[in-house]
Formats: structure tokens, sequence, C-alpha cells
């Protein structure tokens, strides 16, 4: 009973998932009763989520369904993320979708379903379990960006992100099954339990096996050099979903990629190594692409390379206690917020057919727009890691992390990347602030996303002050 | 006794498929070439007394979705002009195939540490439609459970972007 308990929220996702499905299906209600309905069951399942997480405040690392799934408090944090990003990500699209064309009902119905593989895959405890649940997610989140077949800029997203995802997909299915030939078991517990026994150079059919299940990995979180895909297609995806993907896809994955490295010590220490030169190239890397970029949506995209480095700064440093756990956690919803937020702006702001989107669109915006300069320059602040922001405590944890588990370079190298990727962030600020404007900014019908952006901006603020017990 | 020369003779037939896959010029040519390598994995998988695996790759996988497949660049009624300029193409592929020689070259290194002595015989009853059912149905209800929310999003998803729209956006 316990076990079934510890799924509720999972359960009540997919349930919602059907609804709306359903409701999408007779055309039951219009676009801003299906982004409200959607809203207030992303909230519902948040709450569940969170019930389920107080309520169970010890998990023995519970084995449910044959040690398929495995759920513990980082996996139900994860699970906050992620529905906390759907909640935002919908009141976004409400906002989007007012003055952008390509809303299909069913448009809410694959951002629950795509919450729903998130949800299976922070929980997967077992490489079949977790290539179904990766799947779901991926093909969900393939949907919500090419769902606008009007526009080219769509389609070549979506075919790239498709194309290179099932790549990726074959990757990890092979390394599945080399990992099953060489220690004869997928699930995390088997494989630590073989790895504790026997090391896991004496079977080069497993080693094999894992590289191909990192390189999946690094490519779904767009770790250099598996980043190319990521410019086009958060460029080519509509901005709620921009939104959606860099965070709640983001926060599954590495929830996935951690549960699976950290089940064990061994494992991450066969890799530490290779993802620290990956971690550097990341870092820099995404710098660089960003600081190339005048389209914002595209500088965010670049971003966002380079905050999949500091996470992996996290995971290199981590050991298999709690404690890093808890960092990375901190880490991805403090992005998390600061990201939803800025995609929320930018959704009521970016008008008609997504025409403001580059650095020079937003000339002057303080003028006009007051608050929503105000409440960008916090989010893009957060990002750069500038206190008393929750992305500088983040990034503080995990610099800290870095330092005390003996990384002094690569804590070095990642306080060096948040200074140079500073730049790019206050460019923006500067153009919104130091520039005449040359546009009205003239915003059209009733919105929801200002109220999450207002949300997001006093949360940014609000959790930096969240203690971290350690 | 046949069975290693009935081992190499389907796995080169597999390889000539996939290999002219990638040649063929002509969709219709790549797709009957793939059918070549569904079958001749079939009866890889038939070697090994997976029965209803074998079954499964044959019906489904050689049968339906092929025809699927074959279906849907028939529709396209594609002409040589259609076809894209390939002219970078060997060069494309010498690249590709020097860049994916290391990994190869692990997980060839890889499967040959596999000790083939020490495989032991399959039980009886092995790969039968009962024991994969009993096996499906027990240890791995879950992934054969949640696999039905992947074929949820597929169908929802291939109406999104296949389907016929009405008129405006609202």
């Amino acid at each position: 009973m316990a076990d079934l308990l510890a799924l509720l929220p999972l359960i009540v996702t997919t349930a919602a998932a059907i609804v709306v499905m359903l409701v999408a299906g007779f055309s039951l209600f219009g676009r801003e009763v299906m982004a409200l309905l959607t809203t207030g069951l992303f909230m519902f399942c948040f709450f569940v989520q969170a019930a389920t997480l107080v309520s169970m405040p010890f998990f023995p690392y519970q084995q449910t369904f044959g040690s398929m799934l495995a759920v513990s408090p980082f996996s139900g944090v994860a699970g906050l993320i992620i529905l906390a990003c759907g909640g935002f990500s919908a009141l976004a699209s409400q906002t989007y979708f007012g003055h952008n064309k390509g809303y299909v009902p069913e448009f809410y119905a694959m951002l629950l379903f795509a919450a729903c593989g998130m949800l299976l895959l922070t929980m997967a405890a077992e490489l079949i379990t977790l290539f179904i649940a990766l799947e779901i997610m991926s093909l969900a989140v393939y949907v919500l960006v090419g769902a606008d077949r009007e526009r080219l800029l769509r389609a070549e997203a979506v075919l790239k992100y498709l194309m290179l995802g099932a790549f990726s997909g074959g990757f990890f299915v092979m390394g599945a099954m080399f990992v099953y030939g060489g220690l004869g078991t997928t699930s995390f517990a088997g494989i630590s339990r073989v790895l504790a026994e026997s090391g896991l150079f004496t079977s080069p059919l497993a080693t094999a096996g894992f590289l191909l299940i990192l390189i999946c990995f690094l490519f779904k979180i767009a770790a250099v050099p598996f980043h190319a895909w990521v410019v086009d297609v958060y460029d080519g995806a509509p901005l709620p979903v921009t939104g959606f993907m860099a965070t709640a896809v983001k926060t599954a994955v590495f929830c996935a990629l951690v549960n699976l490295l950290l089940t064990d010590g061994s494992l991450l220490s066969v890799w530490r190594d290779i993802l620290w030169y990956l971690c550097v190239v990341t870092l820099f890397t995404g710098n660089l692409i960003a600081l190339g970029q005048t389209n914002i949506k595209r500088m965010l995209a670049a971003s966002g390379i380079v905050h999949s480095g500091y996470l992996l700064i996290a995971i290199i440093s981590a050991d298999v206690t709690g404690a890093s756990r808890t960092v990375i956690g901190f880490y991805l919803a403090a992005y998390a917020l600061a990201t939803l937020g800025i995609f929320s702006a930018l959704s009521t702001l970016s008008g008609n057919d997504e025409k403001r989107i580059s650095f020079a669109d937003f000339n002057g915006l303080a003028k006009v727009h007051p608050y929503s300069a105000a409440m960008i320059t916090v989010f893009l602040l957060s990002m750069a890691g500038i206190p008393p922001t929750a992305g500088f405590m983040a990034k503080f944890y995990i610099i800290t992390a870095a330092f005390s588990a003996g990384q002094l370079v690569l804590g070095v190298l990642g306080l060096i990347s948040t200074i140079l990727s500073i730049y790019y962030y206050v460019r923006l600020i500067a153009a919104m602030y130091f520039t005449t404007p040359e546009d009205d900014f003239a915003i059209t019908g009733l919105a929801l996303a200002p109220a999450g952006t207002a949300v997001l901006a006093v949360a940014v603020f609000g959790f930096s002050l969240y203690p971290l017990g350690w | 006794m046949s069975q290693p020369l009935l081992f190499y003779a389907l796995s080169l037939l597999a390889i000539v498929g996939a290999v002219g896959l990638l040649m063929f010029k002509h969709p219709m040519n790549a797709a009957m070439s793939f059918a070549v390598t569904l079958i001749a994995l079939a009866g890889l998988y038939g070697l090994l007394s997976a029965t209803l695996v074998f079954a499964i790759q044959l019906i489904v996988y050689a049968g339906a979705i092929m025809s699927l497949i074959l279906f849907i660049i028939m529709f396209l009624n594609i002409q040589p002009d259609d076809l894209p300029d390939e002219s970078g193409y060997w060069y494309y592929l010498a690249g590709g195939a020097a860049a994916l020689t290391p990994l190869a070259l692990l997980l060839l290194y890889g499967i040959n540490s596999l000790s083939v002595t020490s495989t032991p015989e399959a039980p009886p009853g092995f790969g039968t439609i009962k024991e994969v059912g009993v096996v499906l149905f027990t240890d791995w209800l879950l992934p054969f459970e949640i696999v039905s929310i992947l074929l949820l999003v597929a169908l929802v998803g291939a109406v999104v972007l296949a389907g016929k729209r009405e008129g405006g956006n609202d």
C-alpha cells in the first residue's frame, strides 16, 4: 500500500493527462479554459507530490514493482520541480497563444503526458523502464515543438530533434543491451551489486554499454560535443515549450542520470575523468556560443548548455551520500525558476508571431514596461549568479561542493565561466535600461503569464533563503 | 553442426541488407534491402530458440512495419528528380565511418570478451509464448503497462502532427 501511495503523483498526473486528452478530443472548452484547467491540474498534481513527499519523510529507498521504480526524496523534489514547470508553462501558453498561431487543444494534453513521462524518468531504477519513460517524455515534447505546422522554423526544429533524439534513443537501447550482456541485469540495484563484487573493468562489454548510455544522457542534457541540436531546436520551438524543455526535461534527465551514476560509488569513479573534461568543454563552448548570439531565445539555449556544465560539476564532485543530490536539486530548482520566469515574460512581450525576439527588439523596454523589465532583470541576474538571488546560492553551493570534494581546478573554472556568462546576461539588461524605446511594446489580450512571471520573480528571491541542510 | 554456418550466413545477409539500405539511391530499393535485414534477424532469433520473438519479427517487423514503409514510399510517388543531390555522399560516408571506428572497435572488443563456452543451454520451454508471457506479466509488468502510455502519446501525437485541422486556430 505504501508503494502505491508513493506512486500517487504519477497516477494522478497520468489520469490528469487522460482527462485533458478527452476534453481536447471532444472540444468541450475553448483555448482559455483549457489553459486554466491544465494549470489547475498541474497545481493539484504538485500538491499531491508535495503531500507524498512530506507525509513520508523517511524513504527507505522503496522498491516498487520488482525494483523497476524507486522513490526517494530526490526523485520527489525533481517531481515537484517538473510539475511546477508544467504549471507555469501552461500559464505562459495561455498568453502565448493569445497572440500567436498554432494552438491545438491537444497541446495541453501533451504537456501533461510529457510531465508523466518525466515523473517516471525520475523514479526509474531499471534501464528498460528508464528507456520507456525517456521515450514517453521525448515523444510528447516532439509534438509540443512541432504542433504548429504552418511555420517552417518549427518543422526544422522538430525534424532535427526527432532524428537526433531517435539516434540517441538507439544508443541507449544498445547500451542497455550491452550492460545486460556484461552484467546479467538491468536494474540499478543489481548493477551496483555486480559491480561491487567484480568491478566494472572486468566486463568490457558493460563498460562499452555504459559509454553508449552516457552518450544518450549527454545528448539529452546538451553537453558538448552532443549540443549541436539545442540552439536550433530551442529557437524553433514555441516560447512556452522552449521554457518547458529547458527546465523540466533537463530536471528529469539529470535526475535519472544522478540516480544511475550514484547508485554505486564505483560507477561514478570510472566516468569521473571523462566527465571532467566534458564538463570543462561544455562550460566554455556554451559560453562561446552564447556570446555570439543576437537572438534572446538562442542565447538562452546556449546558456542552457552552460548550466548543464554547472550541473556536471555537481555530479563530478558528488559522493554517494545525499548531500550532493541536495545541491543538484537546489540548482535545478533555482535554474528552473529563473528560466521559466524569463520565458514566461517573453511569452507576454514577444508580441504577434514572436516578432520581438532579438536583443535590439527590447531596447528601452524599461521606459515602457518598468515592472516587466525589472522582473526580466531579476531572472537574468539569477541566471548569471548575482546575489541575493536563488541562482547565486545555487552556484555557491555547487562551487563549494567542488572545492570540498577536492576539485579545485573545476571550481575555479566554474567561477571563470560565471564571470564570462555575466556579459551576455547583462547585455540584455543594458539594452532594456540604457537605450531609448523604438517600439511601443503593445500587448494584446488578457493574459495570465504576467501573474506567473511575478510569482516566479518573488520565488527567485524567496528560494535563495531556503536553507540547505548540510 | 550446421548452426555456425547458418549463423554466419544469416549475419552476412543482415549486414548486406543494412549496407544496401545505405547505398541504394531510390528509397524503394533501400526499403526492400532493409526487409532482407529484418528477415535475416528473424532467422538469428530462431537460432537462439527465441521462437516467439522469431514469429513477431516476421509478422510485425518484416510484415506489418515493412508494408507500412512501402505504402508511404509508394504514396509519395518519388521520381528520380525528387531525390536529393548526393554529390558529397562518399565523403560523408568516409567521414562518418572514420569517426565511428573507435566506437566500433570498442564494441567489438566488448563482444569478443564474452566467454562463449560458459553460455548455459536454454531451459526447456524457453522463448515460447507461455514462458515469455509469464515473465512479461510478473517481473516485467510495470514496463509492459507503461508502454501503453507511450502508445497513447504516440497516437495522440500522430493525430496532432498529421491530422486534419478545421479552419482557424481557436
